[in-house]
């Protein structure tokens, strides 16, 4: 049991889970993505903005403050809420394969889309709880928010999944496929779902999809900070609250890249034949050619990040959150059926 | 003659749904509910029924294949069923007195505070 | 001449075992000790019983079929009475063992302090011996029998604190429309009776098929409305939201957990069995039509109540819909699914109404408006329906969600197979469900266990451990049947499926003909999701962010315990306005949802007009449309 072999696979998982792309991963990439949209908002207003690494100073002064339990809360669901979010999200991370890289190759896959679709809810029901514990009533209307966005954001987005699985399903002959990793190894096979006529829609959804689900202006009804003082993490405070902004940090990457994976799965996969062809081989061609695709990964999310996010961020104002409900259930809703349709329809 | 039968019972039922539809009176309903029981109960032994048979009451001495009764099997369960809608009876007649303490009226339409 | 000791009686005594309770307690139910114990021992008697039963019939496929006083078939006609045991009735006797086991332990407890205690737990164990009857019949007219002995012991049990609000009204519209039922029900087994001349069910479920009439498709349309009132579908729910409310929380358990399991099993065996009629798609389009409509109506109406307990009610026939939707998919993969959610309803709803009950018993009130902050004086409490509520709510990895995702699995499979566009609706309202479901927990969570606590329940306590316990039982299983789906598919759920899809073997067994197990592979869903796996990495992950959130500086400041008091950098925070009470919560929390729907909800509320003579004119429409569509289609 307790052999050698069996020390390097769980030390090669610890590895996994804590540095890439797991932890470490996350964390880094998390908050980079979240200064540089703090960033290029601040240039599409014509401000000068805050540095890029702002996110990380922040997460690490706030690790530094005290951090205040209000008396009416329920302490363990106060401090153990932000705690279970970001494992959730991390653990996410884990399922969502980079190009031709996955963590479970050997192993039997631990979760297809629709279980990802419902960890999704994890990091958004923690918050929920977290703040509901500490008894403030602007909790209690960001409580409120929150839930309904998630309601609004749901429906399309399950549109959107349901969709790709059948897209991919009528390609290879066999109905459905529902495993993230098939849908990836597909796109290197086939070229990216992008390129096909029905997944336009579901793209152009998703990509509505990803400010909402990370709650960005402006769908931030949940946390609107001019009106109801941050709604949930209102009474939040130190430590915590850091990880509550690294959370929503995590959150951008998991989306973006969930949104590469689901739909420009095929770009980064030619890498290998590309550090073939210049004459490398063994350990040190496949240490490249990971380095190669997590850096064009990071670059993707980055545009994405730059595209959904803050272009969309610098342009509009909040909506209000039956507004932002009606929004997703006509709109958005709109674009994944008519993809569903058409590929129903094997478009 | 069984024919009429089988319409009398139809009738019976549809009469006791009628009136538990139609009529706001608590104990009307309960008469409804016993209406409708006693069509279904003239339904089963209509259906035990067979023109010119005896009475099923015999030895295993007398019984042969040329004996001809009414089926026994609904006469038996048409007792259990009277038996079942007399409970119905009193329990919703039971309910009917003890609502009418509680609300002080004795129409349906009153008697809706769960609602929605 | 069988032994008295075997495994052929068990089924009839795990029924007769609860009916002798029923009748001693009545006999020594003055002495609370007495009726403590014989009720406890009754029920746990049975439950023991049933589980002994299970290598034979859930693995060996054996099917038990034993003849009332030995008289078994004369001249090719079943004229004895029979009990008949497969996989099937087993699986539903166990899931209603395990409950009443359950509420049974939590009633002595909670009941405490009620009057004619003696009748209440006489009237708890008919109830409960009613349904276990019911599902080990191999009789149609016994089954009608027992249907008519759990509705009295239901509709008795509901009015039981009949000084509650609305106790008394709602057993009255229960009964009148269970009556309805019942009387349907008796209708339809008479007119089978009538074409057939038996009432064996094997040997009803060999004839049926090939005696396709006008008359039996009625009998079908009846027996069909009939069952549905049992199990509460759409449009009898209002009724269940009224008995639930009304009813004490060991009752709601057994109302939600058993007696809608009762109807789902009754409506099995009639499509399944009695006229083997799912290979016909409109019989299909039938099942899955009332599961998803059931599905989103009531989860809508539990959207907007205002009572914890209502809107459990609501729910729980939401995931009734759940169950018959993925039954009326008519694939093995479906079956199972909607059997092992079957399962999971009984464990989760059963957690839920018992926390609601705790609630009741502490605070004297399920006013989702009034109560609040309840988490800081019952922590336990709070602990159990979070469990309780997230494995309704599908979050990973509660049983909620691997049966519902199951149950995506095998709509979504049925859609791509069939190419029917009505199956793929049927997944996304499933799908869409579930978030609703988390919505309506999430209300219910920050309206009773978050929040502020109103200065009226300051003094509240957590409830006796007796109460705790049984919740835990629950709990525990949904964590288990949770985190070991294969498990649960190899030992119970697949066992039961395999059951449903081989009538020929059901009919056999009760001529005595053993035929033999197919070993048919278990069905397996397209995706992937290991939970266990899943735990794994979120303990991992979760350990590490602790190490690094430990690096923050924490006040040692805890609890008020001392009643000092603290700096005001403990209060919360207000803007710098006076701090008053200001409870954010109650039933309209979501009204941003709300708002975009108000048509939809405002035309929901005013049909629900609480008159029973509404509630029995939908009885007679959907009895009206049941029998029309039957002549057509069948």
């Amino acid at each position: 049991m307790f052999s050698l072999a069996f020390l390097q696979t769980a030390l090669l998982y610890l590895g996994y889970i804590l540095i890439f792309p797991g932890f470490l991963f996350c964390f880094v990439i998390g908050l980079l993505l979240c200064g540089i949209d703090r960033k290029a908002v601040a240039r599409m207003q014509k401000r000068v903005g805050p540095p890029i690494l702002q996110p990380f100073y922040d997460f690490f002064k706030l690790c530094g403050k005290e951090t205040i339990v209000p008396a009416a809360a329920n302490r363990t669901t106060f401090m153990l809420a932000p705690l279970v979010g970001l494992a959730a999200l991390v653990v996410i991370q884990l399922f969502i394969p980079v190009f031709n890289f996955r963590v479970f190759r050997n192993l039997p896959e631990v979760a297809d889309i629709i279980v990802i679709l419902y960890l999704l809810l994890i990091p958004a029901v923690s918050v929920m709880l977290g703040g509901a514990a500490t008894g403030s009533p602007y909790a209690g209307v960001g409580l409120s928010r929150e839930m309904v966005t998630v309601l609004a954001v749901e429906l399309p987005l399950v549109l959107v999944l349901l969709s790709v699985a059948k897209t991919v399903g009528n390609a290879l002959g066999n109905g459905l496929v529902f495993s993230l990793s098939g849908i990836v190894d597909f796109q290197a096979a086939h070229g990216s779902l992008i390129g096909r006529v029905s997944m336009i829609p579901a793209a152009l959804a998703m990509l509505l999809i990803i400010p909402g689900e990370t709650g960005n202006h402006p769908f931030d009804a949940a946390e609107a900070e001019t009106e109801i003082c941050e709604g949930l993490l209102a009474e939040y405070s130190g430590a915590p609250l850091g990880i509550y902004k690294l959370s929503h940090a995590v959150k951008m990457l998991t989306l973006t890249s969930l949104f590469v994976a689901l739909f420009l799965g095929g770009i980064g996969t030619g890498v290998e034949h590309l550090v073939a062809a210049i004459g490398l081989t063994g350990g040190f061609a496949a240490a490249l050619s990971l380095i190669l695709q997590v850096l064009i990964l990071v670059l993707l999310c980055i545009v994405l990040t730059l595209v959904t996010i803050s272009f969309v961020h610098a342009v509009t104002a909040r909506l209000k959150i039956e507004q932002l409900f009606k929004y997703y259930w006509t709109v958005v809703t709109g674009l994944a059926l008519i993809s569903l349709v058409l590929a129903w329809y094997g478009y | 003659m069984i024919l009429m039968n089988y319409i009398a019972a139809f009738f019976l039922i549809v009469l006791g749904l009628y009136t538990i539809v139609t009529k706001y009176n608590l104990v009307k309903t309960v008469i409804g509910l016993s209406i409708m029981d006693y069509g279904v109960n003239l339904l089963i032994v209509t259906i035990g029924f067979n023109p010119g048979g005896t009475a099923p009451i015999f030895t295993f001495s007398e019984l042969n294949p040329s004996s001809f009764f009414v089926d026994p099997i609904p006469q038996a369960l048409t007792l259990t069923s009277i038996v079942i809608g007399a409970c119905v009876t009193a329990m919703s007649l039971a309910l009917v007195m003890k609502i009418y303490e509680q609300y002080g009226t004795m129409d349906t339409r009153e008697v809706r505070r769960l609602r929605g | 001449m069988m032994n008295v000791l075997s495994y052929q009686h068990f089924p009839i005594y795990a029924i007769m075992v609860l009916f002798l309770g029923a009748f001693l307690i009545v006999l020594f139910g003055k002495n609370k000790i007495a009726r403590s114990c014989l009720a406890l021992l009754s029920v746990t008697g049975s439950l023991a019983l049933l589980v002994s039963l299970v290598p034979r019939v859930m693995l060996n496929g054996e099917i038990i079929t034993y003849w009332m006083g030995n008289r078994a078939y004369a001249g090719g006609y079943a004229i004895g009475i029979a009990l008949e045991v497969d996989a099937l009735s087993l699986f539903f006797a166990l899931l209603i063992a395990v409950a009443v086991f359950v509420s049974c332990v939590y009633s002595i407890r909670y009941m405490e302090h009620d009057d004619n205690i003696p009748q209440y737990y006489t009237l708890f164990l008919m109830l409960a011996g009613g349904v276990l009857g019911l599902v080990l019949s191999g009789d149609l007219f016994n089954m009608f029998i027992m249907v008519e002995i759990l509705t009295f012991a239901a509709v008795a049990l509901t009015a039981f604190r009949n000084t509650a609000r609305g106790a008394l009204e709602a057993a009255f519209k229960y009964l009148v429309v269970g009556s309805i039922g019942s009387t349907c029900i008796l209708a339809g087994t008479i007119m089978l009776y009538a074409q057939v001349h038996t009432l064996n069910f094997a040997q009803l479920s060999a004839l049926i098929p090939g005696h396709l009439n006008g008359s039996t498709r009625v009998a079908f349309a009846l027996l069909f409305v009939g069952f549905s009132t049992k199990a509460f579908l759409v449009p009898f729910h209002p009724l269940a939201a009224d008995a639930h409310g009304a009813a004490p929380a060991s009752i709601s358990v057994l109302i939600s957990g058993v007696l809608t399991k009762s109807g789902i099993y009754g409506i099995i065996r009639l499509v399944y069995f009695l006229f083997q009629s799912m290979g016909l798609r409109p019989i299909q389009f039938m099942l899955v039509f009332v599961g998803s409509v059931s599905m989103f109506v009531c989860v809508t109406m539990a959207l907007a109540q205002h009572d914890f307990k209502r809107l459990l009610a609501f729910h729980s026939i939401s995931q009734i819909g759940y169950v018959l939707t993925a039954v009326g998919l008519s694939t093995a993969l479906g079956i199972s699914a909607g059997l092992y959610h079957a399962m999971n309803h009984t464990i989760f709803k059963g957690l839920l109404f018992l926390a609601a009950g705790a609630v009741l018993h502490e605070t004297g009130t399920t006013d989702l408006d009034r109560l609040g902050g309840l988490s800081k004086r019952m922590p336990h409490t709070t602990v159990l329906f979070l469990i309780g509520a997230a494995s309704i709510s599908g979050i990973p990895p509660f049983n909620g969600f691997a049966s519902k995702w199951l149950i995506y699995q095998a709509a979504y499979l049925r859609a791509v197979e069939t190419g029917n566009i009505g199956y793929l609706l049927v997944t996304i309202i499933a799908l869409v469900t579930s978030t609703l479901t988390l919505a309506s927990f999430v209300k219910v969570s920050q309206s009773v266990f978050f929040g502020r606590l109103p200065e009226e329940f300051k003094d509240v306590k957590e409830v006796p451990f007796g109460m705790r316990f049984a919740m835990s039982l629950f709990a525990i299983l949904c964590v288990l049947t949770g985190l070991l789906p294969d498990l649960v598919t190899k030992l119970l759920s697949g066992p039961a499926a395999q059951a449903v899809l081989n009538p020929i073997r059901y009919i056999a067994a009760a001529r005595g003909i053993e035929m033999p197990v197919e070993n048919a592979a278990l069905p397996q869903a397209a995706g992937a999701w290991s939970p266990i796996n899943w735990l794994l990495l979120l303990g991992i992950a979760l350990f590490a962010i602790t190490l690094v959130a430990l690096l923050g500086k924490y006040d040692q400041v805890s609890e008020n315990a001392s009643g000092e008091k603290l700096p005001a950098k403990y209060d919360l925070f207000f803007s710098g306005e006076k701090s008053v009470y200001s409870q954010v919560g109650g039933g309209d929390l979501f009204w941003g949802f709300k708002h975009n729907w108000r048509h939809y909800f405002s035309f929901m509320h005013d049909l629900h007009s609480g008159v029973v003579n509404d509630y029995a004119l939908w009885a007679v429409v959907a009895l009206a449309l049941a029998i029309a569509f039957l002549q057509i289609v069948l």
